[in-house]
């Protein structure tokens, strides 16, 4: 799956930032295979890209593509395919049903496009060092455990695209490494495209092309 | 592995503000009852006042007159029915039919001649033949003829017979009555000429003395000199004699029938209003409730915007989860109308049992109309349910 932006930036940017960015005001083409890093310190729009490429906001002027087609032109139903099948995302504020266990949060998404049988949740959840905590409710769980959830349940779809907002915030580095791996892992098996958003150089990930925001 | 709404279910805060929930139930469940119930009275009262009045093939027949007031006394072309109000009368979709009754224009004299000593002035009536309810195939006259059959009202013989021992004449069986001949003389004004008749049919819906109506045509001509087209009387053929239109024309055109033959029709114009003022209500509290239940929903909705959103964010598709969304509410709907069915049918049971006495004309069971609206009720719910469902959660990011 291609992915394309054209000319992008937030309504509420102004127009200088343009010429300071490598992806505001440009154009770029993203393709499967390609790991993208992008760096971006804090109030960049970080967070308002992986948004505007998951279609969770449309403040922004110029064009987001996925596959020739502008995703302004996307359907509620069409939208809900291509998170269910296409596109998927670990988003930094994780957002799980604090009244739901981890298990069930993770099986919550499963169940709408199994990629995985249920033992490689337990599986990647042993990786991540999460497995004791999977029958506990998501609220009484840690950030730290909280975000590790969040990508497993991402990877537990097919996808083409994996769009990351600084996944790795509430992670030590021994955990981030392992987390990056099993990200890796799951993305080569799929020969998706990942681009991934963070504060700064992410040493562990191999990027193929890197862009400031 | 198919998607399971089961573990979605959890994520829905259906629980918060039961009472309102509960409220939305009963007003439901009292508005459907009260619909219900109107529409099966509606029709109880339709069936009990069709069958109530003497039909024939059918229909119902009656004859009418105009109102003959202190105005109009005394002047006939204001009593008499036109051919134009004949017409009008003709164009009610309500009539079946009608026949002008053709009287006499000539003083007639009718006497058992030799066989009894009995002789009265009398008149004579003539109508269209499908509107006689006992037609033997000898009712015809030819000109030239000497025998007039007559067809008599049940009631006037009666009559005769209560009076005959006082006037020292005998009292007949309707058998004899046919057997003996009775001579018709018509005076005219330079001619008479008397006929032999004989009774060949009693009638119990014509109050009348028949007679073909091709020989009162000619004996009007002959004996009367003129040619009389208005009708002091019509006969009309109804669909349903307590049909309230009919009531309410005739009442409009002061055109006169016996108040006892219309008097269901009259009750039945009360009781429609009331059962139609009832069922109107009921509509409007089925109206409210389903209201109360929208509210219900959007409060739902609103405590669990945070889930919903999640979960549309996650992939799930919006028509799904509305779908199943409304979805949990169905049983509920199917629940309470059956409720009220069932409901509707011990009222029945109990009208048909204690208050009818079981009359035949009604049944047990409520009837399948009511069956049919009531499936119609719970098709509105669900299909308004899942509209609002659809399109809050269509709002949602």
């Amino acid at each position: 799956m291609k992915l394309e932006i054209r000319n992008l930036l937030p309504t509420y940017f102004e127009e200088e930032r343009k010429s300071t960015s490598e992806i505001w005001g440009k154009e770029r083409s993203f393709s499967n295979g390609d790991l993208i890093n992008i760096v971006a310190p804090s109030g960049t729009g970080k967070t308002s890209l992986i948004h505007f490429l998951y279609k969770m906001r449309e403040s922004y002027s110029g064009t987001v593509l996925y596959d020739n087609k502008p995703l302004g032109q996307f359907s509620r139903e069409e939208t809900a395919a291509l998170r269910k099948d296409h596109v998927s995302i670990i988003l930094q504020d994780m957002r799980l049903f604090g009244e739901q266990t981890i298990l069930e949060n993770l099986e919550i998404k499963r169940q709408l496009n199994p990629y995985h049988p249920q033992e490689r949740i337990i599986e990647m959840a042993r990786q991540l060092g999460v497995d004791h905590r999977l029958n506990a409710l998501a609220k009484n769980c840690s950030y730290g455990e909280q975000q590790r959830s969040v990508i497993i349940r991402a990877l537990l779809q097919p996808f083409d695209i994996l769009l990351m907002d600084e996944p790795f915030s509430h992670l030590d580095n021994a955990n981030s490494k392992k987390a990056t791996e099993l990200i890796l892992e799951e993305a080569a098996r799929r020969k998706a495209l990942v681009i991934f958003a963070e504060l700064e150089k992410a040493d562990d990930f191999p990027a193929t092309h890197l862009y400031h925001l | 592995m198919a998607l399971s709404f089961k573990p979605i279910k959890p994520l829905l805060h259906t629980g918060t503000n039961a009472s309102s929930r509960w409220f939305s139930y009963i007003g439901l469940g009292i508005g459907v009852l009260l619909l219900l119930c109107s529409v099966q009275m509606f029709i109880n009262i339709q069936q009990l006042l069709k069958e109530g009045s003497i039909r024939k093939d059918g229909f119902d027949f009656v004859s009418i007159t105009k109102n003959i007031t202190n105005e109009t006394m005394g002047q006939p072309e204001k009593n008499l029915f036109h051919a134009d109000e004949i017409e009008a009368v003709k164009q009610q979709p309500f009539i079946a039919g009608v026949s002008p009754l053709l009287a006499n224009d000539f003083r007639v004299q009718l006497s058992a001649g030799n066989v009894l000593p009995f002789s009265t002035d009398m008149f004579l009536e003539a109508l269209d033949n499908d509107f006689i309810d006992t037609l033997p195939p000898n009712f015809a006259w030819k000109e030239g003829e000497q025998n007039i059959p007559i067809i008599l009202s049940s009631d006037f013989f009666e009559i005769y017979n209560i009076f005959a021992p006082g006037q020292g004449l005998p009292q007949l069986s309707k058998e004899t009555a046919m057997g003996i001949p009775v001579q018709i003389s018509c005076y005219g004004s330079n001619n008479t000429i008397t006929f032999s008749g004989r009774i060949v049919a009693f009638s119990d819906r014509v109050n009348s003395v028949l007679v073909p109506k091709n020989f009162l045509q000619w004996a009007n001509k002959t004996f009367g000199n003129k040619e009389r087209q208005d009708a002091s009387r019509l006969f009309l053929k109804l669909k349903d004699i307590n049909d309230p239109q009919l009531v309410r024309y005739l009442d409009a055109q002061h055109y006169v029938i016996n108040r006892d033959k219309t008097l269901l029709g009259r009750n039945k114009i009360v009781l429609q209003g009331v059962f139609s003022g009832l069922g109107i209500f009921g509509l409007l509290v089925v109206i409210l409730a389903l209201m109360l239940f929208s509210f219900y929903l959007q409060l739902v909705i609103a405590r669990s915007r945070q889930n919903l959103e999640l979960l549309l964010t996650l992939g799930y598709s919006p028509g799904w989860l509305g779908k199943n969304v409304s979805n949990q509410f169905v049983p509920v709907y199917i629940f309470i109308v059956l409720a009220a069915l069932l409901c509707t049918q011990i009222m029945q049971w109990a009208f048909h049992h204690f208050v009818m006495f079981n009359r035949p004309e009604l049944s047990s069971f409520i009837n399948w109309m009511v069956i049919l609206l009531a499936a119609a009720l719970v098709l509105m719910a669900i299909v308004t349910n899942v509209r609002l469902v659809k399109k809050l959660l269509y709002g949602l990011g």
